[in-house]
């Protein structure tokens, strides 16, 4: 009976013992961000009579798993204003950067810091989804201009019923996408263009993952095609062996897939040993999953394997060879997709600022001037649609071919102008 | 599920359950001895990985890593011990909270020094290619790491009982004091285990480095995964990490493949079952409270 005793107060001590480790761990993650702030803050310079100071809030991931995603936007930001003389419209530019840890709770007080203590003249930046709705309300009801850099849930610049779990907002744009438009059209081109019959998907099992096979299966769907069944993997899922193994049980052969980061290395790497390119299976996907930071480390796995997006670093037009190369120039490395979308954030604020001489304090004329602005970008022709202030875009056909021993997205197809439909 | 399906399925799960019981066999060893649950356990184990990428990238020698990481991670132990964690001996809450800095102090240098991009290496030269099971392709690699962890266990078993190091640790886990009473340097003890247990760590960070990816964040990812397979399987014995990562690492497998929509919940699932029927663990010992 003592033992007993004593192993239920071990089990007390236990648990007590770790739930202060992780109550502890929470609070100082809590604490880090605003211990750390991310690199950078003022840089001004002077031109012949400079405007005042324009001031932006840009929230990006310094640390945790989207560390990179954020560095590669800060770059793309810095790149652009140095080219500019560090000033938009004659205002000399002031970027506040701070941190979202990839944590809406922690992105939701940074733009609070935006909007109460910075007085930021607008925001840019986040790279999640759940951090984007999250603030979408305090934005609106703010009246702060917010340029969306990547996150790509379709709810954010689309009517919903009842906001859930987001809506547009008239002060809120995206120069990334939205998951129908990374999804939808490569389904309809698999089975109207490449006359692919039969799709098996296997995506990453939260909003993003599960949104992107809903709007590629309606696409394919709509093009005649027959989606034969489904697997979902939750984010983060360290062994992919066991999912491959299961796709190699059923008889499909071409798999759609959503996966970013590490997961679409891991699952690459899992496809390519369990041998699925030998037994006929092809991989396909959202761009994501072989952007550059996964073909840089699974090199010629990927090779073969067709995916969607909106650019590729190959995409032969004379803004992206200038951007490619000023990039790479200053930073000595290839840019990658999100560079290119904060590239467009600043372009397109830029070209607004210049269409009404500087002045933010007129919301209504900004957001105008944001509605119209139209440009080359490195993707193509850029405009944000009037109604919903996502982009209007190319969204291309890639598929990953080893070119001079370097695995790079060719573009084998165009779906031209994708609209994202929502109202 | 096909019959074949399911023997390759159970060689994933064996497989995954292997590489669980290298990074577990540390922490309940660490914890057995000292009874602090070593929460910079997963740093170690990151710091595993990214040697092996900069001894792979330097001198494509995988199996130099696989030497070289445990050593250094070991050394490192050496030092955290007598310089941190021995000031609070005694004090187990707080050298928990100790190891919890820790871990954090590695994982940012971790990302000063290597940067935040996610990084993967090659299977090693022998091990890259695939066998035919059943009609279908295996990677040999999944086979080697269920080898290897096998053979550790093994020797880990026959170093805990045959040996008289093994003999110091055992007396060490049933009663510390008593054992410095009779003149064992408990210091040095203590020292050697938790230098060897970050050694496992920094060893499975070697073996899973291939397979799994070296990413930020990855630390507490696999922490997780070993304080799972350490409580189920009960805390420090050598038996529960075995029986922890036999249980858990097939679990895993087939839970993402039969019930995917619960695949993230079901270890835990299997942890709360096992700790209502035998709150010590499925081989935990009952301890005399000191």
């Amino acid at each position: 009976m003592d033992e007993n005793k004593d192993a239920a107060r071990r089990a007390y001590r236990l648990t007590r013992r770790r739930f202060l480790a992780a109550s502890s761990a929470a609070a100082l993650a809590a604490c880090a961000p605003a211990a750390t702030p991310g690199p950078g803050g003022a840089s001004v310079a002077p031109t012949a009579t400079p405007g005042p100071p324009l001031k932006i809030g840009m929230l990006l991931p310094f640390t945790k798993v989207y560390a990179e995603l954020g560095n590669s936007m800060q770059r793309a930001t810095k790149l652009y204003l140095k080219q500019k003389g560090e000033a938009l419209a004659n205002r000399p530019v002031t970027v506040v950067y701070e941190d979202e840890a990839n944590d809406p709770v922690v992105g939701a007080q940074k733009t609070q810091k935006f909007i109460d203590s910075d007085r930021v003249d607008l925001m840019m930046g986040i790279v999640a989804t759940p951090i984007a709705y999250a603030v979408r309300n305090a934005i609106d009801s703010a009246k702060l201009i917010f340029i969306e850099t990547n996150a790509g849930g379709n709810a954010l610049t689309r009517t919903t019923t009842n906001c859930t779990p987001s809506c547009k907002s008239k002060y809120i744009f995206r120069t990334s996408f939205s998951s129908y438009q990374i999804s939808y059209p490569i389904g309809e081109y698999f089975a109207t263009q490449m006359g692919v019959k039969e799709v098996f998907t296997f995506v990453a099992d939260y909003g993003f993952g599960n949104e992107s096979a809903a709007d590629f299966t309606s696409g394919f769907t709509k093009g005649g095609g027959k989606i034969t069944g489904s697997l979902k993997a939750p984010l983060g899922s360290a062994d992919f062996l066991p999912y491959v193994t299961q796709i190699k049980a059923q008889n499909t052969k071409d798999i759609y897939s959503f996966f970013s980061g590490t997961d679409a290395i891991n699952y690459i790497k899992a496809w390519t040993q369990l041998g699925m390119p030998a037994a006929g299976y092809k991989m396909n996907g959202a761009g994501f999953l072989t952007e550059q930071d996964v073909l840089k480390e699974v090199k010629d796995q990927a090779n073969g394997a067709t995916t969607s997006l909106f650019w590729a670093v190959t995409l032969d037009n004379a803004e992206n060879k200038a951007f490619v190369d000023a990039y790479q120039k200053e930073y000595t490395l290839l840019p990658d997709v999100f560079a290119v979308q904060a590239w467009d954030g600043m372009q397109a604020v830029d070209l607004a600022l210049q269409a009404v001489k500087g002045d933010t304090n007129n919301k209504d004329a900004f957001i105008a001037a944001l509605e119209n602005v139209k440009f080359k970008s490195p993707r193509g022709d850029f405009e944000f649609d009037k109604e919903t202030h996502n982009p209007i875009q190319d969204i291309y056909i890639r598929e990953v071919k080893v070119q001079s021993g370097q695995a790079v997205n060719t573009i084998v197809g165009k779906v031209a102008r994708v609209t994202d439909p929502g109202k | 599920m096909t019959p074949e399906t399911a023997v390759v399925q159970a060689l994933n799960g064996i497989s995954f359950g292997a590489l669980l019981f290298i990074l577990a066999a540390g922490l309940s060893l660490i914890f057995g001895m000292m009874d602090v649950v070593n929460l910079a356990h997963g740093a170690f184990y990151m710091l595993g990985a990214y040697i092996t990428l900069t001894v792979v990238q330097r001198t494509g020698q995988f199996w130099l890593a696989l030497v070289l990481a445990p050593l250094l991670i070991g050394a490192l132990g050496l030092v955290i011990e007598p310089l941190l964690l021995r000031r609070l001996r005694g004090r187990h809450l707080d050298q928990v909270l100790l190891t919890i800095g820790v871990s954090l102090v590695i994982a940012d240098l971790v990302g000063l020094t290597w940067g935040r991009e996610i990084r993967s290496i090659s299977f090693p030269a022998g091990l890259d290619h695939a066998i035919t099971i059943l009609g279908g392709d295996y990677p040999v690699y999944r086979l080697f790491v269920i080898a290897f962890g096998g053979l550790l266990a093994v020797v880990l078993a026959v170093v805990h009982r045959r040996t008289r190091v093994g003999a110091l640790i055992r007396a060490g886990v049933d009663d510390a004091p008593m054992l410095a009473a009779l003149g064992v340097d408990i210091d040095r003890l203590f020292a050697t285990t938790f230098a060897v247990g970050a050694a496992l760590a920094g060893l499975a960070g070697v073996i899973a480095a291939p397979v799994f990816g070296i990413y930020p964040g990855m630390d507490v990812d696999y922490l997780i995964y070993s304080l799972v397979v350490v409580v189920v399987g009960g805390l420090g014995t050598l038996s529960g990490a075995v029986a922890g990562s036999a249980l858990i690492g097939p679990a895993d497998t087939f839970g993402k493949v039969l019930v995917p929509q619960f695949a993230l919940a079901l270890i835990f699932a299997v942890m709360a079952l096992v700790l209502l029927l035998r709150p010590t663990g499925l081989l935990g010992r009952i301890r005399i409270a000191r």
